[in-house]
């Protein structure tokens, strides 16, 4: 007898299950809008980078970073604003820039460097530079950071 | 310890302190039940974000935490094929003893060498910063220990080498190459390259 109907996942039909877009709230944003925004972002890093400015440039490329589903290339392209930012600050000089960050900031930064750590040598991605940032941020932040990054549903 | 050595345990150990917050919870979706959730994962609300870790390309930790256990897994170095047999060997051993190593899992998560399954359990009847000084030396003597055995493997290859040729050399005429590679391989130049 074909016993395939024992596999079928029942809990699926059922009327209350709980929905991957249910555990976070929605980014209000079209993708296009999103999209949009985050190259206009990545234009003035680039100008705030040229006039030495890193913690601005870090505060306006982690403030409303995108997240959720639909807007994979704007996450692509924050992510590299992120690491082109990470990788040209000079190590004596991380410390200063992430005391200086909003909490809200660390986390979303916190969550840029778990999602470079996962992904070792896509564009120019370094992990010794990542885990230099991490060991400064969670100084800074705390373990507190870290839990967060963990347990928040809006995936950078 | 080298220098990118020490940050990448640091960031280990403060990530691993921030997972180990395990309650005792009861499955959801089987009655009388409480199983790590992390392995069963029918429920999605009460796992968290997987978070990797990496050095470089082949040496990383992936820390998938959930909301009663947490599961570690560990992609160690290995840089040929000598590494490769002596690492697959070595987790080999600790893994079929795991129920002595109580928080080791009896295999590994795909792509990594060695995974470990923390619960709540564990960390109820075990202090919580000794389990993450385990995890933290476990990861530092694998190296150590791979390295070492690497080295003593080939001092043996060369001696046994060595006494073969020497035996021969006394029954038989030998090539004069081989001879050559012998003289080469006395002074600490090998034809394998390996050192």
């Amino acid at each position: 007898m074909d016993g395939s109907f024992r596999k079928i996942d029942i809990d699926q039909y059922d009327e209350d299950v709980l929905l991957e877009s249910e555990l976070y709230e929605p980014d209000s944003r079209d993708p296009a809008q999103v999209l949009s925004d985050a190259k206009q972002k990545a234009a003035t890093v680039r100008q705030s980078l040229a006039r030495g400015d890193t913690a601005g440039a870090l505060a306006a490329v982690l403030d409303g970073a995108p997240y959720g589903p639909n807007v994979e290339e704007a996450k692509n392209l924050n992510l590299q604003t992120v690491v082109s930012i990470l990788n040209s600050t000079k190590a004596t000089e991380i410390l200063n820039i992430v005391r200086v960050l909003s909490p809200d900031a660390q986390d979303t930064l916190m969550k840029y460097l778990y999602k470079g750590m996962a992904l070792p040598g896509w564009g120019d991605v370094s992990g010794s530079v990542l885990l230099g940032w991490h060991e400064k941020l969670t100084e800074a932040a705390g373990t507190g950071c870290i839990v967060r990054a963990m347990t928040d549903r809006r995936l950078v | 310890m080298s220098n990118t050595l020490r940050p990448y345990l640091a960031a280990v150990r403060s990530t691993l302190t921030a997972a180990l917050t395990l309650e005792d919870f009861a499955s959801q979706v089987v009655e009388r039940h409480n199983k790590p959730e992390v392995e069963v994962g029918q429920s999605k609300e009460v796992l968290l974000n997987p978070l990797t870790i990496s050095r470089n390309e082949n040496e990383r930790v992936l820390i998938e935490p959930s909301i009663n256990s947490i599961r570690l897994s560990i992609k160690i170095k290995q840089a040929d094929e000598i590494e490769r047999v002596l690492c697959h060997k070595f987790t080999r051993f600790m893994m079929q003893r795991a129920e002595s190593f109580i928080v080791l899992r009896r295999k590994p998560v795909k792509g990594y060498d060695i995974s470990f399954l923390i619960t709540n359990n564990h960390t109820d009847t075990m202090l919580k910063h000794k389990i993450v000084d385990f995890i933290i030396q476990f990861m530092e003597e694998v190296d150590k220990e791979i390295s070492e055995m690497k080295l003593s493997l080939n001092a043996r290859a060369r001696v046994v080498a060595e006494s073969y040729l020497t035996t021969i050399r006394t029954h038989c005429l030998i090539p004069r190459f081989a001879v050559h590679l012998m003289n080469n391989e006395l002074h600490g130049e090998t034809w394998y390259g390996a050192g």
